[in-house]
């Protein structure tokens, strides 16, 4: 072995000295100790070593990650007998709004919206169908938030007014031609449903959409949509935009 | 593993986890970003894994191989020409004590990706050449050629840093000489 090769070898040779037994080292170690330049090279090696090691371990991550991956990943584990009595819950206030709003929504579908609010509508049907399952499930909306954020999801950074006094139910994500959509479902105080749908503004066709909620009744449903910063929202409930306008204030 | 178990995983590997993920990423918040993705996959999939003491191997793995999947989606990286950086050609050293965490953070970021993973893995301290390999599935000789290249990128980049800042560049020789005179 020439000190080239032992320098190749010892370059994975840590500072702490936990490799001093590992049999891969020892021929190389043995030659440090014969020859002085090679050990020279060695001592200067390991010094720039802990110094590397002591000033990346100064490095300290932002205050709150711990707490994110602890709520992004407890919102995403519910307990068994959680999970089934929710799943009866859940079940039970979907049937009710989707017998309530079935026959509207299949005789007068909403024509005046744009493509991602057609699909968003879509989702929400058949989530209220029970056709389709919620991504995440939670009854506190700033767990769903917290998972969306980790799962590169559109979330809100502030929720409208009175919408998060609301309990949620869950969210969805689904891909609109390529890009992301997130569907938050809450139970408004009369046991009916509301849905916050986020979008990125970029890939919307109006995106000049003003900052004023935009409202549109259409069948039995009741839309608001509006712009702030990059993300483009529509609140979605099942009757009136009187109703709808309440949320909004 | 249950609920008290994941909470002594996340307090056992997310602040060296954060580390490689940053070494790794273009900015603190995808490093943050990473870190947590990587926590969430354990909380789907990494949970059954049988053998408790590959948590660590497991979650820098999945970390990684998450980073290479974002990777793809962006611009590629332009190909590194690994033969470009030779060990035996740096034979001056940075003024080491000169220079804080950020700006020694900030040159293993510049380093180029195949040899910032291997070198921030074995930094991190807790990676033997063989958990290197394992993590990065490559072959031993290869993480050993990248550390050693590595460690000479590192020191170039460290040299520039040391230099915009004013400081004095000490080459090895000096150094010895100095120690050698008392």
């Amino acid at each position: 072995m020439d000190n080239r090769e032992a320098k190749f070898i010892l370059s994975a040779y840590r500072p702490g000295g936990q490799d001093a037994s590992d049999s891969r080292f020892s021929e190389a170690l043995e030659q440090a100790r014969r020859d002085p330049m090679l050990e020279q090279w060695l001592r200067d090696s390991v010094t720039f070593d802990a110094a590397i090691t002591e000033r990346l371990s100064a490095v300290e991550p932002p205050p709150d990650l711990r707490e994110n991956i602890l709520a992004g990943v407890k919102v995403s584990r519910v307990p068994h007998w959680k999970n089934r009595l929710r799943k009866w819950t859940i079940a039970a206030a979907l049937i009710l709004g989707a017998t309530l709003g079935s026959l509207i929504w299949h005789n007068a579908r909403p024509a005046h919206l744009a493509g991602w609010q057609n699909a968003a509508l879509e989702v929400i049907s058949s989530l209220v169908r029970n056709e389709t399952s919620f991504d995440a499930q939670s009854g506190n909306p700033s767990e769903l938030l917290t998972w969306l954020r980790t799962n590169q999801a559109p979330a809100t950074k502030k929720l409208p007014n009175d919408l998060g006094k609301l309990s949620s139910v869950g969210c969805k994500t689904f891909s609109w031609n390529g890009t992301p959509v997130s569907v938050i479902c809450f139970v408004r105080k009369n046991g009916e449903l509301i849905h916050l749908v986020t979008i990125n503004a970029r890939a919307t066709v109006d995106r000049t959409r003003r900052q004023e909620a935009n409202l549109v009744q259409r069948g039995g449903w009741a839309t608001a949509t509006w712009r702030e910063g990059d993300r483009v929202y529509m609140l979605a409930l099942k009757g009136s935009r009187d109703q709808l306008r309440s949320y909004l204030l | 593993m249950n609920a008290i178990d994941f909470q002594e995983l996340v307090d056992r590997q997310y602040v060296p986890l954060y580390r490689f993920a940053l070494s790794l990423a273009k900015s603190e918040a995808d490093a943050a970003d990473l870190t947590q993705q990587t926590f969430f996959l354990w909380a789907s999939k990494g949970h059954q894994l049988r053998d408790g003491s590959k948590a660590k191997s497991w979650l820098f793995t999945t970390l990684y191989r998450e980073f290479l999947t974002r990777r793809r989606r962006e611009v590629r990286f332009p190909k590194v020409e690994l033969d470009d950086a030779r060990e035996d050609e740096i034979a001056i050293s940075p003024n080491i004590n000169a220079l804080d965490a950020a700006t020694v953070s900030q040159a293993l970021r510049e380093v180029e990706e195949p040899f910032r993973a291997p070198l921030t893995l074995f930094y991190l301290k807790q990676f033997s050449y063989e958990e290197i390999a394992d993590v990065l599935d490559v072959p031993i000789g290869t993480v050993m050629s990248r550390l050693s290249r590595g460690k000479a990128l590192l020191r170039r980049r460290l040299l520039s840093k040391d230099e915009t800042l004013g400081n004095k560049v000490v080459s090895f020789e000096s150094q010895k000489s100095r120690e050698s005179h008392g």
